[in-house]
Order: C-alpha cells, then structure tokens, then sequence
C-alpha cells in the first residue's frame, strides 16, 4: 500500500519539527529514512502510525486519507525505538498482544505467535518477562509483535541497532525478504548508511526536518545533491578538500594542487569551492598525481585505509587493496580520479 | 546508627502496641484505677456474691452489732449513765447480734432503762456492719469478718477476697466479653460493612476511576480535577465535617432544597440508619478517594509512554489499554492503597465522630469508635481501659491479618522482580 505526504507538517508548541514534507513510499517498496539524531525521523514514523496528529497536511495510505484515522484503525506494524513492549506479559503476551486485542481465538494466537517466534529466533524464549531479555532479544519481540497481524505498513524505528554484527546480518535480510514476501511497505529510520543501502529500495536523506534527497542508494551514492548526503554515505566517508574555482579548474590553497573538472566551466573564478573525494578514488589508479604524506593507516582484512595529509593541511583518504610497502609517516604521490570527484558550492549545492 | 532507630522503635511504635496488649489482659476502669486497690464490700460486690455463697452474701449485706471495746470507750464518751456501760461489760462482752433488732432488745433490758431515744443511739454505736467499710488490706478484711462470726474457709476467703476487691486486677475477661456480646457482634459487622463499601467503592475503585480519567485528559484540565479532589483531603478534618453538616441539617442546604417541594426539614444526616451510613461513608470515601488517585496518577505516569503508542497502533481500545496496560501494572499500588486504607479506616474514626458520635442509637458506631467511647469517653462516666484496650488490640490482630490476607491475594511474592536468568 502506497503511503504518501502531503505537504505533512508536524510543530510541537512553537517548535517547528517538520514543514511541508512531501514524502511517497511505493507500494511493497522498502524506504530508508536516514539522517542524523534529531532530524525528525521518529517524527515522521509517529505521523505515519498515528500517534502524533500532524500539525497541517495530510497523510494518504493508497488512495485512502488517514490523516484524522485512529492509530488503532490504520493497520500499521511499529518497531519503536525503545522496543515499548509490556513488561508484565511474557514474550508470548506481548507477540501475541495485537491479535488478542481482536479477540481471535487464544488457539490461533498460540500458534501464529510460535511460527512468527521461530522466524526471529525467540522460539524458546516465550515463557520469559521483557526483563528477563537482552536487548537484541528485546528487539525481536518487539518485530515479532509488529509483524504478527500482517500489517499493510511496516515502521521500523533501528530495529536492528542492538544486534550484534552476525544477527545484524541475519536479521537484515530476514526482515527484507519477510518484507518482499508479503509486500507490506515499510519505513525504516536507522543510522546506519549500510543497513540503509544494504535493505532498502530507497532511501530518504534527512536533515533538520526536510528531506535532502530520495534516490535509489547507488544513485545517491553515484550523484549526490549536496555535500551532507555525500558526507552521510559511503563508509569509510568522503573527504572534503577547500578550495577556489580557477579558468574551469579546481585550485587548492595559493598555488596549490589544480585540478580541471568538466562541471566548472562557466564557474567565476574566485569562487569558493569544495570537493569530495571518496577515498576508492585516491589511490593507484587516477590521472591527478598529488603528494601528501601518510599520517594514518589501518588494515580491515581485505583492504588498507590511508590518510594523506596535503601540504597546505587539509586530508585524503584513501583506500587500496592490502599493501606492505606504506607506513605513517612515508611521502607518497598518489592519483586522483577527478571525473569521479563531486564538486560542492559554498552552501553545500552540488556543481 | 541503629540504637537510636532502635530506641524510637521501641519507644513510640513497640511500647504502645505492648501497653495496650498489657491493658488488654487487666480489668482496669475508672472504678478499678490504675493502680492498686482495697477491699470494700460494696452491693455490687454482694450481689457478686449471691451465687457462689448466698447465705454470706446476705449475712454480710445485713448490719451487725457487736458488743466490744471500741463501742464501750465511745458510750463512755456520751456520758450517759455510767450503768449502761457497766453491764454491757461485765454480761453482754463479745456478743455479736445479727440484727439491729436483737441488738436493741438487750439494750432496752439493762437495768438502768435507757430511753427509746438512748436504745437507738447506743445500738449505733455497736453496728460494725461491714457493708461500704473500706479494708486496706485484704487481712483486715477477713479479721473482720472473723469478728462478724462468718467463719471461711481458706477458699472462700478467696472468693470473698475476690468479690470485694476494687482494684484492678488481671483477667481475659474482657476478650470473653468480646466474643460474647451481641453489641460487639453488632459492631463488628457494621465495621466490616463500612471499611469494605468504603475501601471499595471510594479508596480503590472511585480513586482509581479519577486516576484513569485525569490520565487520558490534557495534562492541564487533569491538575485541575486533580486539584478539585484533593481538596477534601487538605481541608482541616473539622470543617470538612461542619460542611457535610451544614449540608445536611434541618436547616442545612437539603432541607431547604427539598423544602421548596413542600417536604418537611429534617435532619439527613441523623434521621435514619440508612442515611447515617450513606453520609458516614460518602464523608470518608470523598477524603480516601483522594490519596488513592495521587498513588495511581503517579503510578501510571511511571508507565512508558510508548507502551501507550505501542499498544495504540496494536488496535487496543482505550478500555483494552486501561485492562491490559493500566491496570496489570497498578498490581502494586493498588495493593498498597488497600491495605494502607484499611488499616486508616480501621483506625480512624474522628469522621464518624464528628458527624454522626456513632448515631442514630449505636448504628454507625465502628469498632475504633467504640474503643473510645467504652475506655476514653462515655456518658455512664465508667472508662473501662481494660476492655477498650482488648477492643484496640483486636483491632491490631485483624488489621495484620489482613495485611498478610491481601500480601497473598496480590501475589507479593511475582511482584519482586526475578533476577534475569542467563543463557
Ligand atoms: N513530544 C515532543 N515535544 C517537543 N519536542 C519534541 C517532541 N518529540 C520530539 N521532539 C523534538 O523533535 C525533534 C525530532 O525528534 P525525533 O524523535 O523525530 O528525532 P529522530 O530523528 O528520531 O532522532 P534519533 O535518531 O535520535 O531517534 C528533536 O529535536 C526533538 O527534540
Ligand atoms: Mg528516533
């Protein structure tokens, strides 16, 4: 089911949290909202499920306006933040909770409850109080409770954030492939870019209550808008070098590093300038050589990571197949691939 | 640290349970006193008497006239004619009359003829009746009854010695008179009648009404229903009472109302039983119902507010949430509330005291209120501290018992948390 907003404003007093977003998730399409803390994500997911009414604007599920519908009657499955589960039922109670609220009948909910415990791998946890779990544990009683009635919208609000890394995983593509199975559409808030790129069809880049960008995540990886999204993915992040436009070309410091880059012609000279470059486009391959010196390095198994400091100050990172020959402290003259570099205006607008 | 807590411990919580359970166990009253007592043979005392030994009693109950020593010194002192002394001496020392009658015929016989006028006033100075004569020592008693000629054995001197004596004295009696009486009956019932209907009707269920309904406001209209219904709580208990009075009166606002529908005045609050208790009730569940919202409000405020949204967007209705979220997790307060209030309104009584004295008749008198009255405040004037203490005292016992009663009910034990148990 297709979830739409509509210029959906949300204030709490005189504290503007959202103005007119416009926001549409497609139907059994999977959507990330990422952005940092604060943005209003969880927000967003409220005014989606119903708990906070929106301030003006209106909240469309398919055709179907659900602006002023009770949570209770929107069918909407929530992972919140906090996990809410009831700390006075057992796992069983609070799993099987939105189904007796409908009064379906306690043999039904025994078993539905049993099949959605197995799928997450709490199956012979069901005796236990909330309290008695960790909070990974915690976390998949809350899904489980979200997912157990079918739900025509699925919000997951990091679901995942207290799962360690093989779990995490696990629970990634199980949600996923539960998600596509069933065509619920879902919303997912996380901090995480990776988890972001990893399970989403889209993905909705936040910042202080607007929406920076929605794009597919190798389009907005590969065509950024501005240089917060370009900062937001890609792990190890982008670096950011300061500079000036000059004659179509990128110039570094006073006499520093010049680089020619297509998207600069028609570019006053003067201009102040920044440019990101993602650390696989620094490296061996390249036309650009720039010096530096090494001033960090780390291995993560597979690959090196760099960091090269410029002569007028500034860092770039790099990261490269696995090689012995470099140590922190070595002068290198590494290529820069500048027909991958992204070029950013003062105020962050992508060039 | 812990001597002085322990100090205040057993100084102002232990020691007036142990004094009123030592009370308990002692007849003491006004006339009893509490401290020691002497040996008098009031009526009260014969008439105790009457079953055991029915010829004592009413041998002891009649005067006695005996001629000796002490009574011959003071007819001397009347300086009558020195004859009368004389030979009551030399023929009639030691004899003991068992009436004044007998007495008087001896009298009238002597040889120097003493006038009708003379008879009477030398036969009241040979009465040694011992009837309403106070005995310091209990030997006293028993040597003058010797005198008398009532010859006891060792156990009926005890008996009499028992029967005579006013002063305090230890004794079950009381909790015998406890469990006996159809006005104790009678007021244990209306005890029970008037802590359960107020317990449940205002302190639990009303309290928790309030709560709910505050919870589910806006915040701002909650504090002033809140506010509305502390007042009761806040108003010296006094004035509170007058209000319900002056509400009530002949005279008073439900009078007058009615009055205009041409009923006569009357007083409401004291006209029937029914209406005694619907006040006395209404009076102490509008106090009560007050603090059990205070401990509920907060008790719910502790509760997540995601659990409400969570529970929202599960589809549970507001009643489903107040049934499966609210009150599951009030377990404890709630538990604390009905012990904490039945154990106050066991206590308490200065409301009823107020309003009703316990009227019409004896018909709200509880049993907290008739502990005062029957050891503190009476209109006969005779404070039995001994029974009224045994009154407090079981009053103590049933509260503790209904302590451990409800700790069950509610399942104390689940309420405690367990340990989370590991993989
Ligand atoms: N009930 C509220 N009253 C006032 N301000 C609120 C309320 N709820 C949230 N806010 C504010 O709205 C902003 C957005 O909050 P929100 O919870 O949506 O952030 P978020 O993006 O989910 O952050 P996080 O990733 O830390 O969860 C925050 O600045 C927060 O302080
Ligand atoms: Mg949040």
């Amino acid at each position: 089911m297709r979830i739409l907003l509509d210029k959906f404003s949300k204030s709490f007093g005189s504290t503007n949290i959202i103005e007119d977003m416009n926001l549409e998730v497609g139907s059994g399409e999977m959507l990330a909202l990422l952005g940092p803390s604060g943005c209003g994500k969880s927000t967003t997911l409220f005014a989606v499920c119903g708990i906070h009414r929106p301030t003006s604007g209106r909240i469309l599920f398919g055709t179907r306006d659900v602006t002023d519908l009770p949570s209770q009657e929107r069918n909407v499955g929530v992972v919140f933040q906090s996990y809410a589960l009831y700390p006075h039922m057992t796992v069983e109670e609070n799993i099987g909770f939105p189904l007796m609220v409908r009064r379906i009948a306690s043999a039904d909910i025994k078993k539905q409850v049993a099949d959605i415990a197995d799928l997450v791998h709490i199956g012979d946890l069901l005796g236990r109080r909330p309290a008695q779990l960790s909070g990974g544990q915690q976390q998949r009683v809350a899904l489980a409770r979200a997912l157990i009635r079918r739900p025509d919208v699925l919000l997951l609000d990091e679901p995942l954030a207290n799962l360690d890394a093989k779990l995490r995983l696990e629970m990634r593509s199980e949600i996923r492939r539960l998600q596509k199975e069933t065509g619920i559409t879902a919303i997912l808030v996380t901090h995480d870019q990776v988890e972001a790129m990893s399970m989403c069809d889209r993905i909705a880049i936040m910042k202080s209550g607007e929406i920076v960008q929605i794009a597919t995540p190798s389009e907005m990886y590969k065509d950024p808008r501005t240089s917060f999204v370009a900062s937001f993915l890609g792990n190890p992040p982008i670096s950011f070098l300061k500079g000036k436009a000059q004659q179509g070309a990128f110039v570094l410091g006073e006499n520093g590093l010049c680089l020619p880059i297509a998207a600069l012609s028609g570019i006053p000279d003067g201009t102040t300038l920044s440019l990101g470059v993602r650390p696989e486009h620094f490296g061996t391959a390249g036309g650009i050589p720039v010096e530096g010196k090494v001033v960090f390095a780390e291995t993560q198994g597979r690959e090196n990571l760099y960091d090269v400091v410029l002569p007028d100050g500034s860092v770039l990172r790099s990261i490269q197949p696995v090689r012995d020959d470099v140590k922190p402290g070595d002068s290198v003259r590494w290529n820069l691939d500048s027909a991958s570099t992204f070029v950013f205006a003062e105020d962050g607008r992508r060039l | 640290m812990i001597a002085p807590a322990a100090v205040m411990i057993s100084l102002f919580f232990l020691m007036p349970v142990i004094l009123t359970a030592i009370f308990a166990m002692t007849n003491m009253s006004t006339a009893t006193g509490i401290s020691g007592g002497a040996w008098q043979v009031t009526q009260g005392a014969v008439n105790r008497l009457k079953t055991a030994m029915p010829e004592l009693a009413n041998g002891i109950a009649e005067p006695r006239f005996v001629v000796d020593e002490e009574g011959l010194a003071a007819l001397e002192a009347l300086k009558l004619k020195a004859g009368f002394t004389t030979e009551l001496r030399t023929s009639h020392m030691g004899e003991v009359f068992p009436s004044r009658r007998e007495a008087e015929r001896v009298i009238k016989a002597l040889k120097d003829r003493p006038s009708t006028r003379e008879v009477k006033q030398i036969s009241d100075l040979f009465n040694r009746s011992v009837l309403n004569t106070r005995f310091e020592t209990r030997d006293e008693l028993m040597a003058s009854l010797k005198k008398l000629g009532f010859t006891l054995t060792p156990a009926e001197q005890d008996t009499v010695a028992k029967a005579t004596y006013t002063g305090w004295v230890w004794t079950t009696e009381n909790f015998r008179i406890i469990g006996n009486s159809p006005d104790m009956a009678q007021i244990f019932l209306n005890t029970a009648f008037y802590v359960s209907v107020t317990l449940l009707l205002f302190n639990v269920s009303y309290a928790l009404f309030l709560a709910i309904t505050t919870h589910y406001m806006p915040a701002s209209t909650a504090s002033i229903f809140r506010a509305i219904w502390l007042l009761p709580r806040i108003t010296p208990v006094v004035i509170y009472v007058l209000l319900w009075k002056w509400l009530t009166w002949d005279s008073g606002f439900i009078s007058m109302f009615v009055g205009q529908f041409g009923y006569p005045p009357k007083n409401y609050l004291l006209d029937s039983a029914y209406n005694a208790w619907f006040f006395v009730i209404l009076i102490n569940g509008f106090i009560g119902a007050s603090m059990g919202m205070l401990v509920f409000s907060s008790a719910i405020k502790a509760i997540p507010q995601t659990q409400f949204h969570a529970s929202e967007v599960d589809g549970a209705s507001r009643w489903q949430q107040v049934r499966h979220v609210i009150l599951p997790q009030l377990r404890w307060p709630i538990l604390f509330v009905t012990c904490y209030q039945t154990l106050s309104l066991l206590a308490s009584f200065n409301e009823i005291l107020l309003s009703t004295r316990g009227g019409p008749g004896k018909a709200t008198e509880v049993w907290s209120l008739a502990a005062f009255h029957t050891a503190l405040n009476n209109y006969t004037g005779n404070l039995e501290y001994g029974l009224g203490a045994a009154m407090a005292l079981v009053l103590v016992v049933v509260g503790i018992v209904l302590s451990l009663i409800y700790l069950r009910i509610f399942r104390y034990d689940t309420l405690i948390s367990k340990p989370l148990i590991e993989d």
